[in-house]
């Protein structure tokens, strides 16, 4: 014991120098993916929900509470998305720098004009989010913003650096104007589509299209036969372009409901890393937006 | 933008007006001015735009400032590209709600209800059930009655107090009236990874011990529990030392001091003043990115004096109890997952024990142990999970006035729970358990048709 405890403090001494880089833990891929596109070689991010994940249903396994413990930032998604493992997580964690309030508490969605905000909802409805819908992660506008907020909370935590991360920022809105000429080319406006779950509508406010139906019945609640025996009458009628999923997310349902209605299925990954090409966040909203 | 659209127009006339009154190839110069007033045209239209786009995102600025005002003097503006940087400024500083615990308010904790209610039946005699302890272990018998039974339905609450600490209460109430089981502080805000928690709590000892009866993968509580601790385990009042160094691997160090008022393990009178101590290491390593393990001991020590030993007894001495829990799970996706848990404990007992009739008192020294390994495999909403626990393993020795009291076979019991949760705050339980916990011929065939409800706030789920 006496052996062990003296080699836990070595560790812990020998931890110590390599506090330079800022350390930032981000909940989702494209969080911890932005954080270090702003923040480089300066911050080391740990990200704690795999990719493809379904990040509804996360659990808090101990190395998450680990990485937290060490952290000097926290940066979530926000919007309750995260409601069954962050907060145990944070709580868990006992490190005074992100709990609620404090510094290191990025909530990413404070830098969102959140869509779909819903008042008098209850749990009849199946899992909604009150505060709006939380998948902003496909919306070039509220990306923009997140990572403008970024910018600032790394600077603050790191005024050393300040200058180097507005650099970065820069850099990733001038690449981001660039892509989004090239987003811009593709004809969606009056397209109209069918989801499985509530994972595009960013994208289809921005964009022009439209998600006229979803295959879960209410948001996280699978479907039935006859919801989705009325879906393929619907589908009949009104022709969508395509039925939209997430490979962690739907698929199966998707490509059943794309094939019964005679309409082309469109798997997206649902996040930074769950698919091979999407590498980072603007590899994934290349992948998505050619994927449409 | 118009003012300088005017400007413009203006400009362009007083430019013209020479032109035309020189009468010379007007043709040309009203093609020209054709061709600027097009250009014109092109140039207002994206103005237009423009503005438009301002108007939307000033409009989604105000919502999103709503009601509540901020001091926005500080903000340093960080022009953004689409020209949007307006909504930025009002969040500068001011810390929005984050609605990490739902819905936020500051006038309500977060309050849940969890409604737990099954259905049992028993192929043994209701009075055989209620005498029903397992010899040489516990005399107290089992509590379940043959058809519906409400365990209870149970008020959570919990919201920070401050920046400092966080609250909860957990308040079951059933049939037989309210109960505080918890009621504690956590403290987040200490350096180094320490944390506090005080006032009544599930003590950290063990893997099971901590976990809330709706979050349990079967309707009872495995064997050595029952054996050791009864009821749901040691909730205690006292208080909880934790710290979570920044190691390279998770390793959780705790220690408690507790008042001591476990019925099985103390007796609730056995001395004054705090007299029973926990602690506990547990250590975590992700093999890889879907499955993790859990691992550590744990043990508790107090002075204890109980009736439970056997019957018309007094045992009056000390008791520890060790545990090793391990819990392998694996998790590729949310919609299969595996999880193989364990526990062994250990309990010795040293002291005196006095029979009520004779009165006379003997040593009695004994160690006692028992363990449980369950397997839960989920696939989607469904999860199948299998349990074994047994006793008498591999202590046995009980000597009173040195004798060894024949108590029968090896306690053992074993179960298979099939459950279905629609969502995650719905879940229907159907368990059967063949039990030869009784020591004696009989089978305890048992069977559970559980459900669990729960409304209000979301509370995180454990590990």
């Amino acid at each position: 014991m006496m052996r062990f405890m003296i080699a836990a403090l070595m560790l812990l001494l020998s931890a110590a120098p390599a506090a330079a880089q800022i350390k930032v833990v981000a909940t989702l891929p494209f969080i911890g993916s932005l954080a270090q596109e702003i923040g480089g070689d300066r911050i080391e991010v740990v990200t704690l929900v795999k990719p493809g994940q379904d990040a509804h249903y996360a659990e808090a396994r101990p190395s998450m509470i680990l990485a937290a413990r060490k952290a000097d930032i926290l940066m979530y998604n926000g919007l309750d998305l995260e409601i069954g493992y962050l907060p145990r997580i944070m709580e868990s964690s006992g490190n005074p720098n992100i709990q609620p309030g404090a510094a290191g508490n990025f909530d990413c969605s404070r830098f969102v004009s959140v869509i779909e905000k819903q008042a008098g909802v209850d749990r009849s409805m199946g899992d909604v989010h009150p505060m709006g819908n939380p998948h902003y992660v496909f919306s070039p506008k509220n990306i923009a913003s997140v990572a403008s907020g970024m910018s600032r909370a790394l600077s603050e935590a790191d005024p050393a650096n300040a200058g180097y991360y507005k650099h970065n920022f820069k850099q990733f809105r001038q690449k981001l104007a660039k892509k989004q000429k090239e987003w811009r080319k593709k004809t969606l406006r009056g397209k109209t589509f069918v989801a499985y779950h509530k994972y595009f509508e960013y994208l289809a406010s921005e964009y022009g299209f439209r998600i006229i139906a979803y295959i879960e019945p209410k948001p996280g609640i699978s479907p039935s036969a006859g919801h989705i025996s009325a879906l393929l009458d619907l589908m009949k009628r009104r022709k969508p372009s395509a039925v939209l999923a997430t490979y962690s997310s739907g698929a199966k349902e998707a490509e059943y409901v794309g094939q019964a209605a005679g309409i082309r299925t469109i798997l997206l990954p649902n996040d930074v890393g769950a698919a091979a090409t999407a590498g980072d966040w603007f590899s994934l909203m290349d992948t998505v937006m050619n994927s449409l | 933008m118009r003012d300088k659209f005017l400007f413009i127009v203006v400009l362009l006339l007083f430019s013209l007006s020479p032109g035309i009154c020189l009468g010379d190839d007007i043709e040309n110069r009203l093609k020209g001015l054709e061709a600027t007033l097009k250009a014109q045209g092109e140039m207002i239209k994206e103005q237009q735009e423009v503005i438009k786009a301002l108007k939307d995102q000033l409009e989604t600025a105000r919502q999103k400032s709503g009601p509540t005002t901020r001091d926005t003097a500080s903000s340093e503006k960080e022009p953004t590209h689409d020209n949007q940087s307006a909504k930025e400024s009002a969040d500068d500083k001011g810390w929005k709600l984050t609605g990490l615990f739902g819905s936020s308010n500051l006038a309500n904790p977060n309050i849940s209800l969890t409604l737990n209610t099954f259905g049992y039946h028993s192929n043994l005699k209701q009075s055989v059930l209620s005498g029903r302890g397992i010899p040489g272990y516990t005399n107290s018998g089992l509590t379940n009655t043959k058809g519906f039974n409400l365990d209870s339905a149970e008020l959570g609450f919990f919201a920070p107090v401050d920046p400092y600490f966080n609250l909860y209460a957990t308040i079951p109430i059933s049939e037989e009236g309210v109960e505080l089981e918890e009621a504690y502080f956590v403290t987040t805000s200490l350096p180094y990874g320490l944390q506090v928690k005080g006032g009544k709590f599930k003590s950290g000892f063990g893997r099971l011990n901590s976990q809330h009866k709706h979050v349990w993968d079967f309707v009872d509580l495995p064997l050595p529990y029952r054996a050791f601790m009864e009821g749901e385990g040691i909730t205690e009042k006292g208080v909880q030392l934790t710290w979570l160094p920044a190691l390279p691997v998770y390793a959780l160090f705790g220690i408690e001091a507790l008042q001591g008022e476990n019925a099985t393990l103390f007796g609730s009178d056995a001395n004054i003043g705090p007299h029973a101590f926990t602690a506990f290491v547990k250590m975590s390593l992700d093999l890889d990115a879907d499955s993790t393990i859990l691992f550590g001991p744990s043990v508790i020590t107090g002075k204890t004096k109980t009736d439970t030993v056997a019957e018309n007894t007094v045992f009056q001495g000390s008791s520890t109890l060790f545990d090793w829990e391990m819990t392998y799970k694996w998790k590729p996706s949310k919609q299969k997952s595996l999880t193989i848990q364990g526990e062994y404990l250990y309990r010795t007992q040293k002291g005196n024990l006095t029979d009520n009739n004779t009165e006379l008192t003997s040593r009695l020294s004994r160690g006692q142990d028992g363990l449980y390994v369950q397997a839960v495999y989920q696939l989607g909403l469904w999860r199948l999970g299998a349990r074994f626990d047994a006793l008498n393993l591999l202590a046995t020795e009980y000597s009173p006035a040195g004798e060894q009291p024949d108590f029968g076979s090896l306690p053992w019991r074993a179960s298979a729970a099939l459950d279905y949760s629609p969502t995650e705050f719905s879940k229907i339980r159907l368990q059967y358990n063949y039990d030869k916990s009784g020591r004696d011929h009989a089978a305890n065939n048992e069977i559970f048709l559980q459900l669990i409800l729960a409304i209000g706030a979301h509370s995180a789920h454990p590990f």
